[in-house]
């Protein structure tokens, strides 16, 4: 499902991040990619997402080429994604519940179906009573939350999340784990998260990279 | 060679410009006719909320504007060439200076100021907070849910805005012209109308899609070039009105000259 070959990637003030990567891994599967802050795990994963070319190499989601290539254009209506990000996402100029639906309304969803799975998505993360609120008249941790149920409500094929706990209060962490290892144990899905430490995931068994400041290691499974 | 590439650094940049607003329009066709039937209705809300920002609430701005202009005009004109007859030149000075050069340039010069700048303002704060990316990541393509809503609101706007500046300065002038010279209602418009040719039709229209063409893609290149940090956001909403401003004269020039010289 993503494929990734001799990929080099540089910090958006051009210092080199990681270099020769490589990384196939199949429908369903599900990678843990670890390093300390600044390692480039977060521009690793928007590479994936296609948001941020990289500096060298080849990126394949599902089949399709994205780098080199148009990026997450030409994921556009062929391969559902999802990425919960560390921080921001939202747009700051619609309602959690219009953030939420978008994405399904731009896939073509019925109107009904996506008011459904919205309300469902933001009933999952405890987000009913500020649903109608912009991204900044709410807390840190429910704006990261409403990344969450974003991408509960379109349910993609291949999904990234990049720090999943962080700015999410400490009350919230038990769901949002719970959340991440259904999803990690879904055979439909794939997934990369991007980790400082295995912490409450290290128990699953799923395949690790851990990223180093250059020099890339995958463990075993 | 360090001041011959001095030298030559603002061509470069200028035609780096170039080729990304080239980019920038062919993306936004090219997207724009893969746009689904069931990715209409979205589209179309974010079309509906550019036509209300750039036309509906500059709606009174421009007219207002447009009856000074057109008031304006014909005084001075009764006032500095009353002994050449001026009373029978009304429609061709209305037509002249009104319809055929300023009705499109000042609403251009109008929509820069107002819409351009909130453009350019508004992409560039959501490329910083990552919400352009975030549209592209969850399958929404962005010019297809940003850049053409856009282009094609301003276009209407701009379009309405022009009818109503020329018809605004033509009352204008009309109110100066009965209440100083006693011109009636139809002596006025049989004058505006033996004045018009049909090229003046199609020189507005032709203005219309060029300026709104230009004020939308240099507002988007401008915003969505931003990267790094807020202060760069004042920076692009200054170099969006110079570069706007000087692009809407240079057309308006070129399409004078092919239509009229």
């Amino acid at each position: 499902m993503i494929q990734v070959d001799d990929l080099s990637l540089d910090a958006p003030d051009g210092r080199p991040l990681q270099q020769g990567l490589h990384l196939h891994l199949e429908p369903g599967g599900s990678l843990l990619l670890l390093g300390s802050g600044g390692c480039g795990k977060s521009q690793f994963l928007r590479v994936l997402a296609g948001t941020v070319p990289p500096r060298t190499g080849r990126v394949r989601i599902a089949g399709v080429q994205t780098w080199p290539g148009e990026g997450a254009l030409a994921l556009a209506g062929r391969v559902r994604t999802g990425f919960v990000f560390a921080q921001g996402g939202l747009l700051s100029n619609q309602t959690l519940r219009d953030n939420v639906a978008l994405p399904l309304r731009f896939a073509g969803t019925s109107p009904g179906e996506t008011r459904a799975r919205a309300e469902a998505a933001l009933e999952r993360f405890g987000l009913l009573s500020v649903a109608d609120l912009r991204p900044h008249a709410v807390s840190a941790s429910q704006r990261k939350l409403a990344n969450v149920a974003r991408v509960e409500a379109l349910q993609p094929e291949v999904l990234l999340v990049d720090d999943p706990l962080e700015g999410v209060e400490a009350g919230d962490h038990a769901r949002v784990i719970g959340w991440l290892r259904d999803w990690i144990q879904d055979a439909a899905r794939t997934l990369v998260v991007g980790l400082e430490e295995p912490g409450d995931f290290g128990d699953l068994p799923v395949r690790r990279l851990h990223l180093s400041p250059i020099a890339p290691a995958e463990e075993p499974r | 060679m360090r001041f011959l590439a001095r030298l030559g650094a603002p061509v470069r940049e200028f035609l780096v410009f170039l080729g990304d607003q080239a980019h920038l329009v062919a993306q936004t066709v090219r997207f724009g006719l893969k746009l689904r039937l069931d990715q209409l209705g979205t589209v179309a809300g974010q079309i509906r909320l550019q036509i209300r920002f750039t036309g509906l609430q500059a709606f009174l701005l421009v007219c207002g504007t447009a009856l000074l202009l057109g008031a304006v005009t014909l005084i001075q004109a009764f006032t500095q060439l009353s002994g050449l007859g001026a009373k029978s030149y009304i429609g061709l000075l209305m037509v002249l200076i009104i319809l055929r050069e300023l009705g499109p340039l000042l609403t251009a010069v109008l929509v820069i100021g107002r819409s351009a700048t909130a453009i350019a303002a508004e992409l560039g704060t959501m490329q910083l907070n990552g919400e352009v990316d975030a549209l592209a990541a969850h399958g929404v393509n962005p010019y297809q849910y940003l850049l053409l809503p856009r282009w094609i609101g301003v276009l209407v706007a701009v379009f309405a805005l022009v009818v109503f500046f020329d018809t605004s300065a033509l009352a204008g002038g009309f109110l100066v012209a009965h209440f100083k010279e006693g011109v009636t209602l139809g002596v006025y418009m049989d004058s505006v109308r033996d004045a018009l040719v049909n090229r003046d039709l199609l020189a507005t229209l032709l203005k219309v899609f060029l300026f709104s063409s230009a004020i939308t893609f240099h507002a988007c290149r401008h915003g969505l070039a931003i990267r790094r940090s807020q202060t760069e956001v004042p920076q692009a909403v200054t170099r969006t009105v110079v570069s706007a401003l000087v692009a809407v004269f240079l057309v308006d020039g070129l399409v004078a000259a092919f239509l009229y010289a």
